[in-house]
């Protein structure tokens, strides 16, 4: 008791004398960056994905071509998630004069329930919110189909055999999606009315799907519950696997936010092993007074130990606080860019940033401060005895283990662990060795130089240790930052590129052969940008080098389960083309010649033929409408699906499909207020069918955006703290420099050559650093971008230029701006300051 | 208790007895026998101290002198068990302090040392009063403060008991130190050329105050310098030179002690 009241007395002197400052600072930094980031993560995180449900209208979707046995509702029900059900057809609909072929969606009373529906009284214009679908008895039509068919707000409007009112025009609908079923403007209708219509009639080709929604928990016991039973007619996703080109860049923006995290504990946790191990020093003399003065060492352990604790509690308090103020402020900055609404933050961000502090305490400060107990009383009488050799090892394992587990911890990701760890430690060993060989060289260029060269490189010569740690401390953060940058930039420019500006926003399809010149002039004629039309026809393939693919499917069933890819039964679109599709690329065989005239040949996109282990060279034989065609692979290619092109699994060569009646498929870029050229297509056209993905795309767009922001922001937050660890690192080596400069100018040393060699010498290990940054960036930039976020690698020859010269300037500037005190006040008051 | 503490506490009871049989007429405060230091450098093994013989009385004051180098302050601490020698045996007020882990040395000082030093050695974080309060504060006393500011008062310092240690002159500080070296109620003072930092009068001002809180408390003191005006303030000198006493002398202050014998 007397001993804690001890130590808590000693603990107050030492904060009323500024010595805990700076190791309580980086704690607060460290906890308090960690809690920001998670907070901010874990409530854009749920924004998002609260946002992007709405792009499924729900959080799980079963989609089927019937409907689904009433033992499954009653679980959902049991686990208390809310449902709604829609049911999707092709039919004719009918006016008072006109007809139009139609997607009518009949959705029950609950529908949406994640997203909004908007509603207008006129066509095209604007419109408002409203909670769920039209009332039995109303239809509400999408704007183009208003002035085809002729129709206003009130009028009468036939489905099969019922009539409904058409009670509002439909603007946008959250679940749009591009599917095929979907093709055709839409008719919304309430699911009580779909007996009236007869519509439905065994044969018809329905898509059933039923909505959930509800707790994270209670949805995945649903989801374990339900996969078992789904078998091969049911489907079952939820967002991510639910919109084509969503999910990946989610994904990736989660694996970048928590990449962002992580690298901010790395920083904290150099900044507090910086400040611990100054703070230690400082200690020495401390230690061997209170040990002359007859403090035993497990006194000092006890006494350190106290000290530890309670700077790890109040740490963790007030870097919970910045943490929770900092996070509020950057989502009010951001408000205005952020159309979500952030729900409020659970407690595990909290939890995180305290864990974060004590285990950063654990592995970066209590080996420094445990090394106080060796220190012996000896040094009171000579300072140069009993200056206990750090057992760096110890250090190093402990810091090394700490940032290890915390990553782990962090992440729960064994493979992003590793890969940042690996390239840290390959870092750390690799480019220890080339700081201390550039120092030596450094050293002896320096010394045909002036005077200001001299004295600063001699200085870094004389504390080459010290020095080749400082340039790798320096050299990890910048490379931990140039790392999220170079990451961040891949990513911002995939995205960017997955869905170009002016991209095709709609496809026509079943264009017959005689259409095509005439529709081709129509749209160069409107100067609306279009894609070439390709043929397409629909068909299957039947064998596999003289082995049924029904069979071949079958048996790698049996062998994976649920998980495979592509099947090599089903009917797809195939079609012919002359040269290989802008974003394809060819990973086996070969493209065909432009003059091409042989025998059939395929080109077989990647997963497919990777899941069914189909290889160039091998014979397919396809049913085509009522007959037959063999062809040999002769190349597999990969393909950019997001990419909202007319896409193929299954391309032949020039003339193989001649035979064949087919029709075409092309897109093309469609601005908003050309939406009515739709109408005087489709007149003209009545048997085309138009695809329109520019709701999608522009929902997709918006997703992009806020993530990109979000990817932005992470970015910026540890960049400051990066800076932070730098500045901690200059500090840590700050007594020593004042010293040594406190005595030069005692000497008469003027401020100009002080200064100088400051700047030198901080430029100098900028530089290093920036080298050695560079290079462990670039290795691990590759492994995470090609294992990770799962994009193509490039070299970034600006990096080689642009990393020394951050280095230099940043360490330089930094590095004088903090040292620059010791030509401002006399030598004396620091001579003495640090007596 | 297992078998190895019995035998450690056997062997300090029969050096115990050993020193006790060894005290004349007046009691032994210190006393060392065929002392030893060598430390390994990059140049080979470096003897510091070799052979010494010495005791000390009680209430003796005693000057070790040497030039620089001589490893008078390696002797010192040696004798204040700051440190381990590499051959011999040491008594400290009672306790066969080589044979002591660093632990039982920290209380023994604890206990019986004080120390006064060249750079007085204060804790920069802490002001003058609660420099002096940390001998008792270590050794969980209470009272401490009372105490510290008397000793404060003594020395002169009262009006300056919560300024720290940066904002005192050396003199100052000094007597800070000085006053911390008696809280601690200690048996024995040992003084590394306590004037070695401070002008000539500012010195003999400390030196002054050191002999008379030393009379005043009847503390034995083991005083290193290289001033042999200091050394005859002592009762006795000790001369050293290159690690080995060449000679010990009486000064004239009247107290006679036994030869010290040197080789």
């Amino acid at each position: 008791m007397a001993n804690l009241k001890l130590a808590l007395k000693l603990l107050w002197r030492d904060w009323r004398a500024g010595e805990l400052s700076l190791l309580l600072a980086s704690l607060v930094i460290a906890v308090g960056t960690v809690t920001t980031i998670t907070l901010f993560i874990d409530r854009l995180q749920q924004a998002l994905v609260t946002e992007s449900s709405s792009f499924i209208a729900a959080d799980r979707v079963i989609s089927a071509a019937r409907p689904v046995p009433d033992e499954w509702l009653a679980r959902a029900t049991e686990l208390q998630l809310e449902q709604a059900a829609h049911l999707s057809f092709l039919s004719m609909v009918f006016a008072e004069e006109r007809a139009q072929f139609a997607s009518v969606k009949a959705v029950s009373s609950k529908y949406p329930l994640r997203g909004k529906l908007i509603v207008s009284d006129t066509p095209f214009v604007g419109g408002s919110v409203i909670k769920h679908g039209p009332p039995p008895g109303e239809v509400w039509l999408e704007s183009r189909l208003m002035p085809s068919l002729d129709l206003a707000v009130g009028d009468q409007l036939d489905v099969g055999s019922a009539s409904f009112i058409v009670s509002r025009v439909l603007i946008k609908e959250p679940d749009r999606g591009g599917g095929f079923n979907n093709l055709g403007p839409r008719v919304m209708m309430n699911l009580q009315d779909v007996p009236l219509t007869r519509v439905v009639q065994p044969g018809s080709r329905l898509t059933y799907r039923y909505l959930f929604a509800g707790d994270q928990n209670n949805l995945q016991e649903f989801e374990a519950w339900l996969s078992p039973r789904l078998g091969q007619d049911y489907r079952q996703y939820g967002v991510k696997q639910g919109i084509q080109g969503i999910g990946k860049t989610l994904e990736r923006a989660e694996r970048f936010l928590l990449l962002g995290g992580l690298l901010g504990v790395i920083l904290a946790g150099v900044a507090i092993a910086l400040s611990a191990q100054r703070f230690s020093i400082r200690h020495f003399d401390h230690v061997a007074i209170m040990k002359s003065l007859g403090a035993t060492s497990a006194k000092i352990d006890f006494l350190y130990l106290i000290v530890f604790v309670v700077i790890g509690i109040v740490a963790t308090l007030i870097g919970c606080g910045v943490g929770w103020v900092s996070q509020l402020g950057v989502v009010k900055l951001l408000a205005p860019f952020i159309p979500v609404a952030l729900p409020d933050p659970g407690l595990r961000p909290f939890l995180v940033g305290a864990i974060t502090g004590f285990v950063c305490l654990l592995a970066f400060a209590l080996p420094p401060i445990l090394k106080l107990r060796a220190i012996s009383p000896i040094r009171v009488l000579r300072r140069d005895l009993g200056n206990q050799k750090m057992q760096d090892a110890v250090t190093w394992i402990f810091g090394i283990c700490g940032s290890w587990l915390l990553m782990w911890w962090y992440s729960q990701d064994l493979k992003l662990t590793m890969l940042i760890f690996s390239g840290g430690v390959l870092a750390v060993l690799l480019l220890g060795g080339v700081a201390w060989f550039l120092l030596r060289t450094g050293r002896v260029l320096g010394m045909q130089a002036g005077s200001v060269w001299r004295l600063a490189l001699a200085g870094m010569q004389r504390r080459g240790q010290e020095n080749t740690l400082q340039i790798l401390v320096f050299g990890l953060a910048i490379m931990l930052l140039l790392i999220l940058v170079l990451v961040r930039t891949a990513l911002i420019d995939e995205w960017k590129a997955q869905i170009p500006d002016k991209a095709p926003n709609h496809f026509v399809i079943n264009i017959a052969p005689e259409e095509v010149a005439p529709i081709n002039a129509m749209l160069s004629g409107y100067q609306l940008r279009s894609q070439p039309l390709y043929p397409m026809i629909s068909g299957k393939i039947v064998e596999v080098n003289g082995k049924s693919s029904r069979e071949l499917d079958e048996m790698r069933e049996a062998e994976l389960g649920e998980q495979h890819g592509p099947r090599a039964a089903s009917t797809r679109n195939l079609t012919w083309m002359q040269s290989l599709p802008e974003d394809n690329r060819i990973v086996a065989g070969q493209w065909w010649a432009d003059d091409y005239q042989g025998e059939a040949l395929v080109s077989i996109e990647r997963d497919l033929a990777l899941a069914n282990s189909f290889n160039v060279g091998d014979e397919l034989k396809f049913a085509i409408r009522d007959s037959e065609l063999n062809a040999r692979i002769a190349s597999i290619r990969s393909v950019k699906w997001d990419n909202m092109k007319p896409n193929f699994y299954i391309i032949f060569s020039p003339g193989a499909l001649d035979d064949f009646p087919s029709t075409y498929i092309t897109s093309f870029f469609l601005e908003k207020d050309q939406k009515l050229f739709l109408n005087k297509l489709l007149r003209e056209y009545p048997t085309i069918t138009v695809l329109e993905v520019d709701v999608i795309i522009e929902q997709i767009q918006t997703i992009i955006n806020q993530v990109t922001l979000a990817v932005e922001l992470v970015l910026a937050l540890i960049i400051v703290s990066g800076g932070l660890v730098l500045l901690a690192s200059i500090q840590a080596s700050m007594d020593e420099r004042f010293h040594q400069h406190a005595i030069l100018r005692t000497l008469g040393a003027s401020r100009k050559l002080v200064m100088g060699s400051l700047l030198v010498e901080f430029s100098v290990l900028g530089f290093f650093a920036g080298i050695l940054a560079t290079l462990g960036a670039e290795v691990t930039v590759y492994g995470l971008v090609t294992e990770i976020f799962e994009l193509e690698y490039t070299i970034h020859p600006w990096l080689w230029l642009l990393g020394p010269l951050i280095g230099t300037l940043m360490i330089g500037i930094l590095g004088t701006l903090a040292t620059r005190r010791v030509v401002q006040i006399p030598p004396m008051t620091i001579l003495r300051e640090l007596a | 208790m297992d078998s190895a503490d019995t035998a450690k506490l056997k062997k300090r009871k029969i050096n115990a007895a050993i020193y006790f049989m060894n005290m004349h007429a007046v009691e032994t405060m210190v006393k060392a026998e065929d002392l030893g230091k060598t430390v390994e450098t990059s140049a080979g093994q470096l003897t510091i101290l070799k052979g010494i013989n010495l005791e000390i009385k009680k209430s003796e004051s005693v000057a070790i002198v040497g030039e620089s180098g001589s490893g008078k302050s390696t002797l010192l601490g040696l004798l204040a068990g700051l440190d381990t020698p590499s051959r011999g045996v040491i008594f400290l007020d009672g306790n066969e302090i080589t044979a002591l882990d660093e632990e039982e040395r920290a209380r023994v000082r604890g206990e019986s040392v004080g120390f006064v030093f060249q750079s007085f050695q204060l804790l920069a974080s802490l002001t003058a009063v609660e420099n002096v309060m940390l001998p008792a504060e270590l050794k969980g006393e209470t009272g401490a403060g009372k105490q510290a500011h008397a000793l404060l008062k003594r020395v002169g310092l009262e009006n300056r008991a919560h300024h720290y240690p940066r904002q005192l002159s050396g003199g100052e500080q000094q007597r800070v130190a000085i006053a911390r070296a008696f809280a601690s109620s200690a048996r024995i003072l040992f003084a590394d050329e306590p004037t070695g930092n401070l002008d000539t009068k500012t010195g003999g001002v400390i030196i002054e105050l050191l002999f008379e809180l030393n009379k005043e408390f009847g503390t034995t003191l083991v005083l290193v310098t290289h001033d042999t005006n200091l050394a005859t303030r002592c009762d006795r000198a000790i001369h050293i030179d290159s690690g080995m006493l060449i000679a010990a002398e009486n000064t004239d202050s009247g107290y006679s002690a036994p030869a010290v014998e040197g080789n």
